[in-house]
């Protein structure tokens, strides 16, 4: 079966083919690196939160890692935009990796949960008790997720099928 | 100054640092002296950290010497499968003095003996062995004058016991690269390990820096152990990468400007720890201002970490940039 031919238009714009071929450190890998930050500010601050919730480092207040919100949804910013970069640069290698949409499956999932964190269990007036036993199951769901998410990610890389569009 | 040059610099320090740490050890406990217990677990994991690059800059001293007259491969090989063994056991007895340390600050009751400090013992008494191995054999490579008096091809006695134990280099590689999933899944615990480590690190650092003063220092701090595992996590899978592909990361300036960042971080944290930065930080109440030393520790570490992830990020485009 022949990949859809909007995947080679795509690829042969000007701005696809200087992501993918410029030789400038400002190219790719520089789209890469800010994918790398997006989420190490996304996972690294819901682990923390996901942790504390599942009672790591108790002496911690639950309340005011409320604030970590906003780190998550400046990484989760920085990774939307980077990754539709990198679908540009090589649109058909990920849109044809059955991989790809397990991973945006595990990502849509991961961010529900932390609307729910949010909703249900930071913004419900709750103790700390209540906080930490209503947001348990979504802390494990949350964690979970993102090993999920990281690793099909990651897998992205080993298990593609075309590079590039098939002359 | 060239990677041999480097690996001669750096690889007497893992040696001579564990003999030095492991009588300081042994010492703290005839003469019952607890600070100079904390000073030998203190050298343990600094020296833990120095071998990464001392194994890490051998491959290149490997290039240099490799052509010369009378050096053979055998006699090489037998040095890095020595190193490769003496790395794994010095960076657990790093890891388990790292361990101790923690738990000497949260628990007041010093007991003289615990399952850690037990564990301590015997791998800084086999790392301090192989070392010495490692040492002898780095020696064999390239001095002609002790090639008359001594057969440098042959195992006797202890060393023949210890070359059992020693990995085949080559071999190592080849399991290393044994099927791509496995190296997925390395990459994959490395970015695990990345998340564990700079969400825990970096929400102290930023409290320190004055992000959401409700959250006080002593409780951040208690967070340090999950960083340690995510570190811990990515020394192990760096390594095993490195052992994977060893001259793809040799020759890539990246990968030494990400070494010396982690170098960098190991002095960050002790300037934390051994100046009064640490107490102030576990004195700050909700509300309160950090002290600017604090402050610059802790946005130099955070300076650090994201440069490490950045220099990371560009091993692949920096290979064979160095020769």
């Amino acid at each position: 079966m022949v990949p859809p031919t909007f995947l080679r238009t795509i690829e042969d714009s000007g701005f696809s083919t200087w992501l993918r071929e410029s030789e400038s450190p400002f190219a790719f890998y520089f789209v890469l690196l800010f994918h790398t930050f997006g989420l190490a500010l996304l996972v690294g601050a819901n682990t923390v939160i996901d942790l504390r919730i599942l009672g790591v480092a108790r002496e911690i207040p639950l309340a005011p890692l409320k604030r970590l919100f906003r780190i998550m949804w400046i990484g989760f910013g920085i990774n939307a935009f980077t990754g539709v970069l990198l679908i540009i640069a090589y649109p058909t290698k990920a849109l044809t990796n059955p991989v790809f949409y397990l991973k945006l499956t595990f990502i849509a999932l991961a961010i529900w949960i932390i609307t729910m964190l949010r909703d249900r269990v930071f913004d419900a007036n709750l103790d700390e008790t209540a906080m930490m036993a209503r947001g348990a199951t979504l802390a494990k769901w949350s964690l979970f997720l993102w090993v999920g998410a990281i690793s099909a990610g990651r897998l992205l890389a080993y298990t593609y099928r075309y590079l590039t569009y098939p002359c | 100054m060239n990677l041999a040059h480097l690996h001669l610099l750096l690889n007497h320090f893992p040696i001579i640092g564990t003999i030095v740490a492991l009588g300081l050890f042994i010492g703290s406990f005839i003469g019952k002296n607890d600070d100079l217990k904390r000073s030998a677990l203190i050298i343990f994991a600094a020296m833990a950290l120095i071998t990464l690059p001392a194994f890490f800059s051998g491959i290149g001293a490997q290039r240099a010497v490799r052509k010369e007259p009378g050096v053979l491969t055998a006699v090489i090989d037998r040095h890095e499968g020595a190193a490769i063994l003496a790395m794994f056991l010095m960076l657990s007895t790093g890891a388990l003095a790292l361990v101790e340390l923690w738990k000497r600050r949260r628990i007041a009751t010093e007991r003289p003996w615990s399952g850690t400090i037990l564990a301590i013992l015997i791998f800084s008494l086999l790392t301090t062995g192989v070392m010495a191995r490692v040492g002898t054999t780095g020696g064999d490579i390239r001095h002609p004058e002790i090639w008359d008096v001594k057969d440098v091809t042959q195992e006797t006695g202890i060393s023949a016991v210890i070359h059992l134990f020693e990995p085949t280099p080559s071999k190592f590689t080849d399991l290393m690269l044994v099927s791509k999933y496995w190296w997925a899944f390395m990459m994959d615990l490395h970015f695990i390990g990345l998340a564990l480590l700079i969400g825990t690190v970096g929400i102290l650092n930023l409290r320190i820096l004055g992000f959401e003063k409700r959250l006080t220092g002593a409780s951040l701090h208690r967070l340090m152990p999950w960083a340690m595992a995510g570190f811990g996590i990515n020394v192990l899978t760096g390594t095993l990468a490195f052992i994977g592909m060893p001259a793809y990361y040799t020759f890539d300036v990246a990968f030494w400007l990400k070494i010396l960042a982690v170098m960098l971080l190991g002095l960050n944290v002790a300037v934390f720890y051994l100046t009064n930065a640490f107490e102030t930080v576990e004195r700050l109440g909700p509300g309160d201002d950090a002290p600017r030393l604090a402050k610059f520790i802790a946005g130099s570490s955070l300076f650090l970490w994201f440069a490490v992830i950045t220099l990371g990020r560009y091993i692949q485009s920096y290979a064979d940039t160095l020769h």
